[in-house]
């Protein structure tokens, strides 16, 4: 029987998700965004220390898509670069080493990734591989017991601050992209590595952002996260949890462009009214609404799917990424206009979300790779007999 | 939390579509071309049942509750079959049918439904006039008591039905100056003297469904006709927003499944440059548009049937974001669907003309997006 309602406990994780949001993270956004990146890392483990009192971590390492999008939309719409530092984090290393990585590896990082003080990345992104990682140049190569990694990566959210990497490296490059490709963890400190400097980003600029090289990095046998060779099978899947995170991010990022627009509605006035009550402007609010409900329908749809592990979650949790993450854009572009010239200064809360908005679209599979893998369902599931 | 229907409301899904492929559907395209209702159509549907499905069993119906109802939209749709007949459909089970269902005495309801549930009477609602479309608290039709009956004066228009119907519920006002509050309801049966029927309309889409106006001069109504009470229409007609957002939406969630599957079809044998044209992302991102559009569509749908079903009370916020979405996003994406089949999607011969026409009207019937979007912004500025 059909029920989209959330369920009690649901309810209650969202209330004291946006009663801690409300006083830890959203007073001090605007001031994380607008941080020189050398003072961002140490506000970012304040915050993560804060996130982790409040379980937040917990909730990011259980497989409970479902709860993690209620929770993730609250943060999100306090703070999106947190949010999205959080991810990196709790979801694209901490999941995956929950999931996949052996029993030493869960009790060396997950115990500090809960707590906050232990800060993880993904590295996959490089030069020349984005959406086709067949491009990717960085290699693993067995020494001995354990393995030596070269080649390097761009784009990596948390660099600056990461205490582990998991890095994606071909570990045999003749098998193709389905065998012969890998995870490993590379450590902070791990002779060989190096992280760049901060990348100024767009937006979400509390998330510091960073290249990184590895030049003869030697790693343990323990490195290695699952098989040898079964590296992009658990990026696929790691890639989906992150797609429903983003979604829950962009829904969260649309409630406060709402906010701050419906605000900006009631109290500017011009010819006699507050400009609300125009219709241009109402119908703006209007569209900025319809856009974000269904998003965050679509999302916690494929959250669902994935955890009750549906056949057909990958495609929901596609169209979820895609709808939410266009909406975004959409919303925060409206939201600029309710503004107005308001809006385009610094200091101006929906000059900060339009910026942030921007990433949904780019990230973990652009808008045109979501199509194309959605199209192609369709397409084969009516192939010529 | 639960996205999934329960096995009996598969099956029932399963068993309608296949039904209304095999039965009904290839009587559609005939009937669009010459823009004519479809007795046979209209009865293989009140065979099935489909045609009193809410109604309490008592009364000849099935008492389905709102999700099946939705799933047996979904299913007519689906199945191919034409907005025109669905709407007409749309009009006489949930506007007049339910609204007597959920509103009527019992006298009422063992009077109307049996008649109704299987077909042999068609019923209509008549709520809009020359003068007042979204705006439906201005209506001028007025009731004016008479000893035990209530004369009725004034005209309709729009209604969906109206040249076939024997039954006709029929909003009007006892006193204009109390704006809702003077609104009333009746049943008015076919044949009351002072009651007639324009010509039917000629329509861009849902052509198979039958629309005219409705002219009442002098029109006695007996007073046991009246539904829900004086001072009730109100309330009736917006209670029947529940049923306009939800079942009379569903027939183009169907739809949006059958276009996919025609535009997929279409576009994996159709070539071009030597490859098939499913190979071009252009022709790609109209098809995952659609699919996308479809799942929110799907959602908005369902969740006014659930809430309706499991007693929560329904936001009236979202039951305008519904319709705004799907009758905007669906047109847009029936427009797409033409697109893609190029030149021969303006030719009455494939699908995809006809369900842009029919699409139209979801931005129209029932409160224009226009409309929705100002309901949304109203309560946003509240």
């Amino acid at each position: 029987m059909i029920d989209y309602e959330l369920t009690n406990e649901q309810k209650d994780l969202q209330g004291r998700m946006v009663a801690f949001c409300r006083a830890e993270i959203a007073p001090a956004a605007a001031e994380l965004d607008a941080a020189a990146p050398d003072k961002v890392p140490e506000m970012l483990r304040a915050r993560f220390r804060k996130l982790a009192g409040a379980g937040y971590f917990d909730l990011l390492l259980k497989a409970d898509f479902v709860s993690q999008c209620v929770a993730g939309e609250e943060l999100a719409k306090a703070c999106p670069a947190t949010f999205l530092a959080a991810m990196s984090s709790g979801t694209a290393f901490g999941m995956a080493i929950q999931c996949f990585g052996s029993q030493a590896q869960k009790t060396r990082y997950l115990p500090g990734i809960a707590a906050g003080e232990f800060i993880g990345a993904l590295a996959c992104t490089e030069a020349d591989a984005g959406s086709d990682l067949s491009g990717m140049v960085t290699k693993a190569e067995k020494k001995g017991d354990g393995w030596v990694l070269t080649g390097s990566k761009d784009l990596v959210t948390n660099a600056p601050v990461a205490d582990a990497f998991l890095v994606l490296a071909w570990t045999d490059r003749e098998a193709g992209l389905d065998k012969g490709l890998s995870l490993f963890v590379v450590e902070k400190g791990a002779s060989g590595l190096a992280v760049g400097e901060t990348v100024e980003t767009m937006g979400l600029r509390g998330a510091p952002t960073a290249g990184i090289s590895l030049t003869g990095c030697a790693v343990s046998a323990d490195a290695l996260v699952g098989e040898a060779g079964g590296g992009y099978a658990l990026l696929g899947r790691i890639t989906e949890w992150i797609k429903i995170s983003l979604s829950s991010m962009s829904v969260g990022l649309g409630v406060a462009c709402m906010e701050v627009s419906t605000g900006h509605g009631k109290g500017k006035k011009a010819f006699g009214k507050p400009i609300g009550l125009f219709e241009g402007v109402g119908a703006k609010l209007a569209v900025m609404f319809t856009l974000n409900d269904l998003g965050r329908m679509m999302t916690l749809r494929a959250a669902w799917s994935t955890d009750h592990q549906e056949t057909e979650a990958p495609i929901l949790t596609a169209s979820a990424k895609l709808f939410t993450s266009e909406s975004i854009n959409k919303i925060a572009d409206l939201a600029m206009q309710v503004h107005g010239g308001h809006g385009y200064v610094k200091g101006a809360a929906v000059e900060r979300l339009y910026r942030d908005a921007r990433f949904a679209e780019l990230a973990y599979g652009t808008s045109e790779m979501q199509r194309a893998f959605i199209a192609r369902d369709s397409l084969n599931r009516y192939k010529p007999a | 939390m639960d996205f999934t229907f329960t096995d009996e409301q598969r099956m029932f899904r399963d068993t309608i579509y296949r039904y209304c492929k095999e039965e009904v559907a290839p009587l559609c395209e005939a009937a669009d071309r010459e823009g004519e209702f479809s007795m046979e159509v209209w009865k293989k549907l009140g065979s099935m049942g489909l045609l009193g499905l809410p109604f309490p069993e008592e009364y000849g119906g099935s008492g389905a509750d709102f999700t099946t109802c939705c799933l047996a939209g979904e299913a007519m749709g689906h199945a191919g079959l034409d907005g025109g007949h669905t709407l007409a459909l749309g009009a006489h089970t949930y506007l007049c049918g339910a609204n007597i269902m959920e509103h009527g005495t019992e006298e009422q309801k063992k009077k109307y439904l049996p008649g109704l549930a299987t077909g042999e009477d068609i019923g209509c609602m008549g709520l809009t006039e020359p003068g007042s479309g979204s705006d439906a608290a201005a209506l001028a039709t007025t009731a004016v008591k008479k000893g035990d009956k209530y004369i009725l004066n004034g005209s309709k228009t729009f209604i969906t039905n109206a040249p076939l119907a024997k039954v006709f519920v029929i909003f009007a006002t006892l006193d204009k100056s109390k704006r809702h509050k003077g609104i009333t309801t009746f049943i008015v049966d076919a044949g009351t003297p002072g009651l007639s029927t324009g010509k039917p309309m000629h329509k861009m889409g849902c052509k198979c469904s039958t629309t005219s106006e409705v002219f009442m001069e002098d029109c006695e109504v007996p007073a046991e006709n009246i539904l829900g009470g004086e001072g009730a229409g109100w309330r009736i007609a917006l209670g029947g927003v529940e049923w306009d957002r939800s079942t009379l939406l569903s027939p183009f969630l169907g739809g949006g499944m059958f276009m996919i599957e025609n535009c997929a079809r279409y576009a994996n044998e159709r070539r071009a440059f030597g490859k098939t044209i499913g190979e071009f992302q252009s022709i790609q991102n109209r098809i995952a548009d659609m699919r996308v559009f479809l799942e929110a569509a799907r959602l908005a749908v369902y969740r006014v049937a659930a809430s309706k079903d499991n007693g929560v009370m329904l936001n009236p916020l979202l039951a305008s974001v519904n319709k705004m979405y799907v009758g905007d996003k669906g047109f847009e994406m029936c427009s797409a669907a033409v697109d893609l089949f190029g030149g021969y999607g303006y030719i009455h011969e494939y699908p995809v003309e006809r369900g842009m026409r029919d699409a139209k009207l979801g931005q129209l019937g029932g409160g224009t997006s226009d409309i929705m979007r100002m309901i949304v912004a109203r309560f946003m500025m509240m």
